[in-house]
């Protein structure tokens, strides 16, 4: 029938592409992911750089360190919370719930919000560098250039598919920005984002090293450091950020749901709200 | 069963014994309904019937625990990307971005579609073209579903589904929703809605199912619901002095106490009652004062066919 024929349906590529644009608006038109993905990154580096005394920080000068610690912030930021607060709100919401009954597949919505994650991120990193160099004379390392954009895409992918495993177990919106700055932030702490754990004890080294953020961070970091000569990531480290971001891959597939009121901790809820709606008896 | 003649399509929805259990509680028990394409057919009853189970598993957001769904030859559950092309999901609340303007969000959608309808059009068909530029939070409530109802027709679906579309409404915004629901009737969409309420039903729906405690208990017009068209209709009228009450054709008629003078009867063959009775008048030359003939209410029928559904619902247990 023609008609058939007329509802092939649309490219994923195309839809994934519209999801990104999609995503980006919200972004521009949400102060908390705006501020959040580059404001706060940059306030950071600016307040950290002016109240911290002129320390060398591994032989190099402080901002020179501290720029690409705020570029890892702003992955975090920028991939990992985002997620959270935007993807459990949606879901809240029954924006989700309204996208599933349209022909847009499930993955092709992920890959839209994915595909913003990273051009938030790109922005923020190159706002973050750019200031670094204008004003506290920050020098690119231009011959680890490569692998500084290879640690940030590792970054990005890892928080991002982190977020969204997380969200299935944020039953509320209110509870959804909590959630994230609650694991992330001590994560960060510890992970040489926020300062230079010179000689940390060996037990938070080793705790720090279990999780992806000090891997990452670290990473960015000898980046610009003109030292690094090679690809800065132990195979072990590399082996812990894949490790975490296939756990998520697996979360994602099992447990994410489209319906308000679905993460585990409302379901029981929404279960027993339905009984009372049974128990109204016919008048 | 091969006994639909030739050319004629095929129902657009087939619901065979359907079944859907929460936990321990069953939701919709052997629930069974066809509904033709280019038909509205309404899912009427009372909160916690099961309407909204039955119809978000047809949409392909709840799964059955049992029994057989089609739509448009699709089962929703595995129908995919194909099916969701050639339906529409009105949800009964929520699902828009308020920062973005409703033509923002009815250009989003168009784009999730293969053949989509023109944007500007659907708006204005909706009635927001003067809303067009305004995000989504400055919406009124009456608003809002009516974005809602231009999402769910973007893609020019074949089968639309409405779950309480006019819930919240004022009085004007559920005339102008009936308004837009008869023109998509007019223009052959086949639509699915649910509602508690009679007088919607009535306005909207060539054919209503009425549910009560997950079973359908009755399938009708609505004007016939309950056997409405017929049955319990009450003829009054009084008596000229000249006349003997003894004298009346096709009894037995009451006479009302607190008015002296006045007969009424219910009566299962208005036709035949009226017939006889008009004749012996005319035939005597005189007028019946205050001759009526009413029906009983839709109210009162779903009232009745309900109360005695849970009456056997609570037999049961």
């Amino acid at each position: 029938m023609a008609t058939e024929a007329a509802r092939r349906p649309r490219a994923p590529l195309v839809l994934a592409l519209g999801q990104v644009r999609y995503q980006l608006v919200l972004l521009l038109r949400s102060p908390l992911g705006f501020f959040l993905s580059i404001v706060f990154p940059l306030l950071l580096l600016i307040c950290l750089k002016v109240i911290t005394p002129a320390r060398p920080v591994g032989g190099l000068p402080y901002a020179q360190w501290l720029t690409p610690a705020m570029c890892a912030f702003c992955l975090l930021n920028a991939c990992y919370v985002t997620a959270i607060t935007s993807i459990v709100l949606a879901r809240e919401e029954g924006i989700l719930k309204r996208l599933r009954g349209t022909p847009l597949p499930a993955w092709t919505y992920l890959l839209g919000r994915s595909g913003s994650a990273f051009v938030t991120s790109v922005i923020a990193v190159g706002v973050i560098i750019a200031t670094g160099v204008v004003f506290f004379d920050v020098h690119i390392v231009w011959h680890a250039i490569g692998y500084f954009a290879a640690a940030t895409c590792l970054g990005i992918a890892c928080f991002f598919l982190l977020g969204v495993a997380v969200t299935t177990m944020v039953p509320k919106a209110e509870t959804a920005l909590p959630v994230a700055f609650g694991t992330m932030l001590p994560l960060a702490f510890i992970s040489n984002v926020f300062f230079s754990v010179s000689r940390p004890p060996a037990w938070l080294h080793d705790l720090a090293s279990a999780f992806p953020v000090a891997p990452i961070a670290r990473a960015m970091e000898a980046c610009f450091n003109p030292a690094t000569r090679s690809w800065p990531m132990p195979v072990s480290e590399l082996l812990v950020v894949l490790g975490w971001s296939a756990v998520a891959i697996v979360v994602i597939a099992l447990s994410f749901r489209w319906e308000p009121g679905s993460a585990p901790a409302a379901r029981g809820l929404g279960r027993s709200r339905h009984w009372l709606r049974r128990g109204q008896h016919a008048p | 069963m091969g006994g639909s003649p030739v050319g004629e399509p095929p129902p657009a929805i087939v619901v065979e014994r359907l079944r859907k259990d929460y936990g321990n509680v069953r939701a919709v028990d052997g629930v069974s309904f066809q509904v033709q394409r280019g038909e509205v057919y309404a899912l009427l009853g009372p909160n916690g019937a099961g309407k909204t189970s039955t119809v978000e598993i047809l949409e392909g957001h709840r799964r059955r625990s049992g029994g057989s769904v089609r739509v448009l030859g699709f089962d929703p559950d595995a129908g995919g990307r194909h099916f969701r092309e050639r339906v529409g999901i009105v949800l009964q609340s929520g699902g828009i971005d308020a920062e973005l303007t409703v033509r923002e969000m009815v250009s989003l959608y168009a784009g999730l579609y293969a053949r989509p309808r023109d944007v500007a059009e659907t708006i204005a068909q909706v009635g927001l073209t003067d809303k067009r530029r305004a995000r989504a939070r400055t919406l009124s409530g009456g608003q809002l579903r009516r974005l809602d109802l231009a999402l769910a027709l973007i893609g020019d679906p074949e089968v639309l589904f409405l779950d309480e579309p006019t819930t919240g409404f004022d009085p004007n915004a559920r005339r102008d929703a009936w308004e837009m629901i008869a023109a998509l009737r007019r223009s052959g969409t086949t639509v699915l809605l649910t509602s508690h309420y009679l007088d919607e039903v009535q306005q909207l729906a060539d054919r209503v199912g009425v549910m009560s405690h997950g079973h359908l208990i009755e399938e009708s017009t609505p004007d016939a619901l309950g056997g409405r068209d017929v049955s319990g209709t009450v003829i009054s009228f009084r008596l000229p002095g000249q006349l003997k009450a003894s004298e009346l054709p096709a009894g037995p008629w009451d006479q009302r106490e607190d008015r002296p003078g006045e007969f009424t009867m219910h009566t299962d063959e208005p036709t035949r009652v009226l017939l006889a009775l008009t004749q012996w008048a005319a035939d005597r030359g005189v007028e019946l004062p205050g001759l009526t003939v009413v029906r009983p209410s839709l109210e009162d029928v779903y009232l009745r066919i309900t109360g005695q559904a849970a009456m056997g619902a609570d037999d049961g247990h």
